[in-house]
């Protein structure tokens, strides 16, 4: 379990991460979701105790990062695929890692085949791709089989293979009774992985809730009505008190499910050209809820169509 | 590029215990610099280079002066010349020490080693344990071979000195220790600068430059700004007779060295031990 109480980091004047408090437990994939600057990344650093606080505090399993004295056996973090030096082996990246925390050799290997290295495993990392860097820093997070495992951006860079895997393989682990923190800007990919969330803008907390109650509570869905007898069915909706709203050609009607609303209508003898239940996608309702929290708005961010809609 | 299925190898136990683990110290610390330090190829090449300067040029330094020397004319130690590639040799014990720590925060690698080994003063203790080791090893072995090459020269001419000369022993092992120095001299203002460019150039021009110029500086000024200087206070424990005779006696020179590496090593480390990574 990771327990953050009131955590803060200031840089100058700004707060980076405000007072953020949140628990991540073992046994579910919990989802770190913000846009980009919202202080996701500080608060993995200071998880991880390579960055200093300026109040509040944060621990795993019930201690602080650097009091343990073996720490890549209780916490595996993969934090930036690149935090490597380019000339030297993946394996040999892996065994200075293994030999600081009293791992042993046989492990090296162990975690290379895991994640599909071991044919590269002596090539220096230099030459890899974005995603074979990023599957390179899951055999780091994994090396000390860490009953907490903590993920930047795992996804970044990899293939449709490649993200498919990472979201397995963190279902996995969470199925193992491990805590599993993944942090994301895109709700689409959280939205796959994730049971629970712990949504960030601009260093604080906007949403600590199960993903379900995310989508119940986020994602606002309405049917839509499209009929040539527009003005009766809106003043049929209407005094059945029901919520409906007029768009150019068609009326967005909330309170009702569709085959409710053809029921009404179709008791009344009215005609209907078309109805359909629209759910607003969690990629909508993620940017509503972090319009105010954008830090850099000049570029709308990507959406990504697969798997956005619930 | 295949992908194997998680759940064979990685199983969560209570009592994990991975056969074979051990609860890390110092040593696991020691062990994980070394192998970092050995498996980059700059660290190899730095290593051949610092033996082929070193011993190289004292070779042809003795080979081509040795007449002279031998001769009415001369007017310095042979002394000063078997040792004269070390000079040289200095600058890959800056390239080494520099690199040891500035390539961590070029690569961001810095924060893969703190997570690894959260302790920092045990992280800059191994780093220079794994630097003096290699350095002291590697200067006193090029300082040897560059003895023998060199001084085979001056027994051509009957000018040749003996390496049970105490000045020549204290030169051998002195070299050692002064490229120990150098290299952790320029590791700890790698690690206040964290940048390998900054940090070669102000090393580099302390040593070389700054070093020298300073005794332009008028008077008694000028006299003790470039005996206490670095380069100038740690080499003569490093060459049997100095071409510089305005230095101070060797054992006090590199004692005032030691000192200086020690206070920026110092104010490195109290800047590490807060900074965040």
């Amino acid at each position: 379990m990771i327990a953050a109480r009131g955590l803060t980091k200031t840089y100058g004047a700004k707060p980076a991460v405000d007072g953020v408090t949140f628990t991540v437990e073992p046994g579910r994939v919990t989802g770190f979701l913000g846009p980009n600057g919202a202080g996701k990344s500080t608060t993995m650093r200071m998880i991880l105790g390579l960055d200093r606080p300026t109040s509040g505090s944060v621990t795993v399993n019930g201690r602080r990062y650097q009091e343990y004295p073996a720490p890549l056996r209780e916490v595996g973090a993969l934090l930036e695929a690149r935090a490597l030096h380019p000339g030297r082996s993946a394996r040999d990246h892996l065994r200075w890692l293994a030999a600081s925390n009293g791992i042993p050799r046989a492990r090296v290997d162990e975690v290379l085949g895991l994640v599909g290295l071991d044919a590269v495993a002596d090539k220096r990392v230099g030459k890899f791709s974005l995603g074979m860097g990023q599957r390179l820093g899951i055999a780091v997070a994994l090396l000390g089989d860490p009953p907490v495992v903590v993920l930047d951006e795992p996804v970044n860079g990899l293939d449709p293979e490649g993200i498919r895997w990472v979201r397995t393989l963190a279902r996995d682990l969470a199925a193992q009774g491990r805590t599993v923190f993944v942090s994301s800007h895109l709700m689409s990919e959280m939205a796959l992985t994730a049971d629970h969330l712990v949504v960030v803008g601009r260093g604080r907390i906007l949403a600590d809730c199960s993903m379900a109650q995310f989508i119940g509570e986020h994602a606002a869905s309405y049917v839509r009505v499209a009929s040539p007898q527009r003005g009766e069915v809106a003043d049929l909706l209407r005094r059945e008190g029901l919520d409906v709203a007029v768009h150019d050609q068609e009326l967005r009607v909330q309170g009702l499910d569709a085959a409710g609303v053809g029921e009404l209508v179709g008791r009344n003898g009215l005609l209907l050209h078309e109805l359909t239940l629209v759910r607003s996608s969690l990629e909508d309702a993620f940017m509503t809820l972090t319009a105010d929290s954008v830090e850099y708005s000049a570029h709308a961010p990507a959406r990504t169509p697969a798997g956005a809609h619930s | 590029m295949t992908v194997t299925a998680t759940d064979t190898t990685v199983r969560l136990d209570p009592n994990r215990n991975v056969p074979g683990v051990r609860r890390p110290g110092f040593a696991e610390t020691v062990r994980a610099e070394w192998i970092k330090f050995w498996s980059v190829r700059s660290t190899a090449w730095s290593v051949v280079a610092m033996f082929v300067l070193g011993a190289g040029l004292t070779a042809l330094v003795c080979a081509t002066n040795a007449e002279w020397l031998a001769s009415s004319e001369a007017d310095e130690h042979p002394g000063s010349f078997v040792t004269f590639g070390m000079t040289f040799a200095q600058i890959t014990a800056i390239v080494l020490g520099t690199l040891a720590v500035t390539t961590e925060y070029g690569t961001g690698m810095i924060r893969a080693t703190l997570a690894a080994t959260p302790r920092r003063g045990a992280v800059l203790a191994a780093k220079s344990v794994v630097l003096v080791g290699t350095l002291f090893v590697a200067g006193t072995l090029t300082a040897v071979a560059g003895f023998f090459a060199g001084n085979f020269f001056l027994d051509r001419e009957g000018i040749g000195l003996a390496l049970s000369d105490d000045r020549v022993l204290r030169s051998m092992l002195g070299s050692g220790l002064y490229m120990a120095g150098l290299g952790l001299f320029a590791a700890a203002v790698g690690l206040l600068v964290r940048h390998t460019a900054a940090a070669l150039s102000i090393v580099l021009a302390l040593v070389f430059v700054v070093g020298t110029m300073v005794v332009l500086l008028p008077g008694a000024w000028g006299e003790w700004t470039s005996k206490l200087m670095p380069g100038n206070a740690g080499a003569s424990v490093a060459t049997p007779v100095s071409f510089n005779p305005n230095l101070l006696e060797p054992w006090a020179g590199f004692g005032v060295f030691c000192a200086e590496v020690a206070a920026v090593l110092l104010v490195g480390y109290l800047v590490f031990r807060r900074r965040d990574a």
